[in-house]
């Protein structure tokens, strides 16, 4: 239980590094020298130092949206294996909890947004509600694949223990379709290129950075925060997920799951180098292709799993 | 139930007087809602039965399923009887008023009546009574040819429904020999699966079903905020109730009757939820969102009937128990949902969302209490409807393993659950964001301010229902127990211990996320005490004159996702294109439009009235052929018989 919570707060905390990693990743590929590893770090103890200016149009919703959002993604963190480890908590059904916890914080994103009667801030929010339903189908049907294999509902029974290496060696193929429609899930979820640009600054390209224009000082710090350990709990799941090796060496474990996230993490910085943002148009079939190829692995398990 | 009647009688020599009518049907509700939760909570049955001239018998019948209805009827009816204190207080016109409350009482008893008959006839009686306030009801406004349009339309759907009934209950009584709900044994399957059919489309069209929900976003619109509230919160439920007591008196689990109902609920909460993100009409969006959920509640029967019929007790607990307990969460968030759009509607006058904005700030309590409802409708915890979809979920995702086809129906239920709570996020996210946020887009909105503390209570008792039913599920979940003990499944006594440990699991996640979010919130308040905060306006991005037409519509915010579904709601826009040097003004109106109303019209309206057309020479006004006609009727009928 101690060590859970340990590796919970750990996680939180390391969350921004990791973050600064892909911005290294595209300097490097872009030829720059890039920010220092621990940017993250720097712009969170800055924004907390700093004030807050709310826009008028403003309500109580708009100051709760950061708060919720943030809380929703530490409570999801707390059902989630870290490093095979059993999480703090865990229940049967958590992960349809998990699952709708986010979409909890999601409704407060996009409220707080709706809230400064900013146009394109309406216009990244109707994005970020559009995109994430198909999200949400396909994260299904990858629940529906592992309920299959296991006959759990728990993310502690899915990545947990020796539970994903077992996995690969009764379902290994069809997994590694899953591997792939969760890094397209990764992708839109967190609003990476393809489907979203957190680099650029013009406002019509965004979605997620549109949303929280007008955040400012320690809110956007929560919001901030919020985003990176969303991107640690979708890749601690990719990472279990790639290194699945249980092993009872002290430290190995935490080893080998620094590794599957190092290995999410370049992933990422790699795709956001070599790809352009999609057309918006073309970003749903983007992510269909995540629930088709969670579709298709799930069939081929007709065949493994009678 | 004695405090339906009392109301009834009371408010019928009242009726001029609000103040009386209102405090007797609350008061009247209040009783009935003691009544039926005590029959809940203590197990018991109640029989009750009167004779008319030795014809024909009325009984009345409470079980547990009876009674889970009568708590969730008599609960809505109290808070709408106290809101329309308050929200009728403009309405001129004495009579009218008291003919109104007339028909709301006379609705509430006979709804009470319908999910207490004991047999046929009581059932159909009490049926159309019910039919028949609420159409009166719905023409409440009939100086607007809209409303006289929407209770006309209301008005043939409900009795082409109640002829269907009609139909199965008159197999049912061919086959027995008896009016009562007995469960029957030596019927062909055949017939029963024909019952079950006729039944289906009969209660469907009433509860709102796709393709017969059409009658829906016209007759809610039409009806003042608090009937409404009672007619989409309850009254479209006794359909759902209907279904479950012709399942429970057929006695028959198979499989097909789980197929026809998860399907019919797939097809109405997808569609239902994408006709309402395209609605600029508050209350047509509502509508909508009814058809949504009564989708919803069907996914969870008809799991639950695929359970009872592969023998699978958990499978068929959970699936029946979620859709149930939806019928009582839908009535509280729903009711409380119509009950903001008609406080939006009594303070700014209109209904479009297109027109408003910014409600928050003059309207806290409605505000607040919208968000809470959305985010109940939404199936978010820590809120009601995520308790009763995650026991539908739970059902679904354990009769993986029962077969093929089970199988394939179990994805076809959870990816479109999925998919439902995605859309529903979208929707409500559109309704909070543009009517409730940002800027007001028109001078009513910008001066909203909300009145009248007998609407406001309500109100803030459902959302509080909303929260307590989502963090304390246990006792409600316990009462659909009850009700699902009642459908006969041969288990004998359910179980309450399993899925105690579900309750109490959801009650446990859902303090750790709060706990969470108030040590956030308190840490951040701390720590901006000694932080310097300004207000500005919104950053435009470098644009200095903004203005709020230039805001995030509701239609432009549903638009993208609208096209994704655009093959199943076509859309009808119309925009004069901007021409020339020095264009003119144009206008851009858009409309979705429903496909089951369109091949309604195309594929059966006008058929019918062509046939009609044809033969309309048998009606010439000469009284001495209709009684030939009479005549020869009874002559061809004595040769069957």
């Amino acid at each position: 239980m101690i060590q859970s919570i340990l590796l919970w707060l750990a996680a939180i905390l390391a969350a921004p590094f990791f973050s600064g990693l892909i911005l290294k990743i595209k300097a490097f590929f872009g030829g720059k020298k890039g920010p220092p590893l621990l940017i993250n770090y720097y712009t969170l103890i800055k924004l907390f130092k700093k004030g807050s200016v709310y826009s008028n149009s403003t309500t109580f919703v708009f100051k709760l949206g950061p708060v919720i959002s943030l809380a929703a993604t530490m409570t999801a963190l707390m059902f989630l294996p870290i490093a095979g480890h059993n999480p703090i908590f865990s229940f049967k059904g958590d992960v349809i909890f998990v699952l709708y916890i986010l979409g909890l914080g999601r409704f407060f994103t996009i409220a707080a947004a709706m809230d400064t009667a900013s146009p394109f801030e309406g216009m990244g929010a109707a994005r970020e509600a559009y995109f994430p339903i198909i999200c949400e189908a396909a994260m299904f049907m990858i629940l529906i694949f592992f309920y299959r294999i296991t006959g759990e509902l728990q993310l502690s029974a899915y990545f947990a223990g020796n539970t994903t290496q077992s996995m690969w060696s009764s379902v290994g193929a069809p997994l590694l379709f899953i591997v792939l429609s969760f890094f397209i899930i990764l992708l839109t979820e967190n609003s990476r290129v393809p489907v979203d640009d957190p680099a650029t600054h013009l406002e019509l390209t965004m979605i997620h950075e549109v949303m929280v224009l007008d955040h400012s000082g320690p809110d956007f710090g929560l919001i901030e925060l919020g985003s990176f350990c969303k991107l640690i709990f979708y890749s601690t799941i990719i990472s279990r997920m790639i290194l699945p090796f249980e092993s009872s060496i002290f430290g190995l474990p935490i080893v080998l799951y620094i590794t599957g996230l190092l290995v999410v993490y370049v992933a990422v910085g790699l795709t956001e180098s070599v790809i352009a943002r999609y057309r918006m148009d073309k970003v749903p079939q983007f992510v269909l292709t995540s629930f088709a190829l969670a579709f298709f692995a799930t069939i081929i398990t007709l065949e493994f799993v009678k | 139930m004695l405090g339906g009647f009392l109301s009834l009688v009371l408010a019928r020599q009242k009726t001029l007087s609000r103040g009386i009518a209102v405090l007797l049907l609350s008061g009247g509700s209040l009783l009935g809602l003691i009544d039926s939760a005590g029959k809940l909570l203590n197990p018991g049955e109640a029989w009750t039965s009167f004779n008319y001239l030795d014809l024909f018998s009325l009984s009345f019948h409470v079980d547990g399923l009876s009674a889970f209805f009568l708590t969730a009827i008599f609960a809505v009816s109290m808070m709408a009887a106290i809101y329309s204190f308050h929200y009728m207080e403009n309405e001129e016109g004495g009579i009218k008023n008291g003919v109104n409350y007339f028909f709301f009482s006379m609705l509430i008893a006979s709804m009470a009546l319908v999910v207490t008959a004991a047999n046929i006839l009581t059932f159909m009686l009490s049926w159309e009574i019910m039919s028949l306030s609420s159409f009166f009801l719905v023409i409440y406004g009939h100086e607007s040819s809209e409303n006289r349009k929407a209770g006309y339309l209301y008005f043939v759907f409900t009795h082409i429904g109640a002829m269907f009934v009609l139909g199965a209950f008159g197999l049912i009584y061919g086959h027995t020999g008896s009016f009562d709900f007995a469960p029957m044994a030596d019927v062909p399957e055949a017939v029963k699966i024909l019952i079950f059919v006729l039944s289906f489309i009969g209660f469907g069209s009433k509860a709102g079903v796709f393709p017969f929900h059409v009658w829906l976003p016209h007759a809610h619109p039409a009806a003042p905020s608090h009937i409404s509230a009672v007619m989409s919160g309850v009254m479209i439920k006794t359909g759902i109730y209907g279904i479950l007591r012709i399942y429970a008196i057929l006695d028959f689990h198979t499989p097909i009757f789980g197929y026809i109902t998860l399907i019919a609920g797939v097809l109405s909460g997808i569609l239902g939820v994408v006709y309402a993100l395209g609605q600029h009409d508050i209350k047509r969006l509502l509508a909508y969102h009814s058809v949504e959920n009564i989708g919803i509640i069907l996914i969870g029967l008809g799991m639950g009937m695929i359970g009872a019929a592969t023998g699978n007790p958990l499978v068929t607990v959970l699936g029946f128990a979620g859709g149930i307990l939806h019928v009582l969460n839908h009535s509280i968030f729903k009711s409380l949902l119509f009950m903001g759009a008609g406080m939006v509607l009594h303070q700014t006058g209109t209904r479009s969302i297109d027109a408003l904005g910014g409600l928050l700030k003059g309207m806290k309590i409605t505000g607040t209490t919208f968000i809470i409802a959305s985010l109940a409708i939404c199936g978010l915890p820590p809120f009601n409807g995520f308790v009763s979809e995650f026991f539908i979920y739970m059902g679904s995702f354990k009769s993986i393993p029962l077969g093929s086809m089970t199988f394939a129906m179990s994805i076809f239920a959870i990816i479109s659950l999925a998919v439902i709570g995605g859309l529903a996020l979208a929707c409500f996210t559109k309704v909070v964001g543009v009517v409730f946020q940002g800027e007001p887009r028109t001078k009513v909105a910008e001066n909203a301010k909300e009145h009248g503390v007998a609407m406001m209570v309500p109100m803030g008792i459902l959302a509080a229902a909303c929260v307590i039913i989502g963090v304390y599920p246990k006792v409600f979940i316990n009462m659909a127990l009850k009700a699902v003990q009642a459908l006969g499944l041969d288990y004998g006594q359910v179980p309450v211990e399993p899925f105690g440990h579900i309750t109490g699991n959801i009650t446990f996640a859902a303090l750790l996320f709060l706990v969470l979010v108030l040590i956030i919130l308190g840490t951040r308040s701390i720590y901006y005490r000694k932080k310097t905060v300004t207000r500005s306006g919104t950053w435009g991005c470098g644009f200095t004159q903004p203005t709020v037409k230039m805001q995030y519509t509701g239609s432009s915010y549903a638009g993208s996702i609208l096209e994704f579904f655009s093959a199943a709601a076509p859309l009808t826009e119309d925009h004069p294109p901007i021409k020339g040097r020095f264009p003119v003004k144009t206008h851009y109106h858009s409309h979705v439009n429903d496909i089951a109303e369109l091949h309604m019209i195309n594929a059966v309206v006008r058929p019918v009235l062509y046939l009609f057309d044809k033969l309309r020479w048998m009606q010439h006004g000469d009284i001495h052929l209709y009684i030939g006609y009479i005549l020869l009727t009874i002559i061809l009928l004595l040769f069957f018989i």
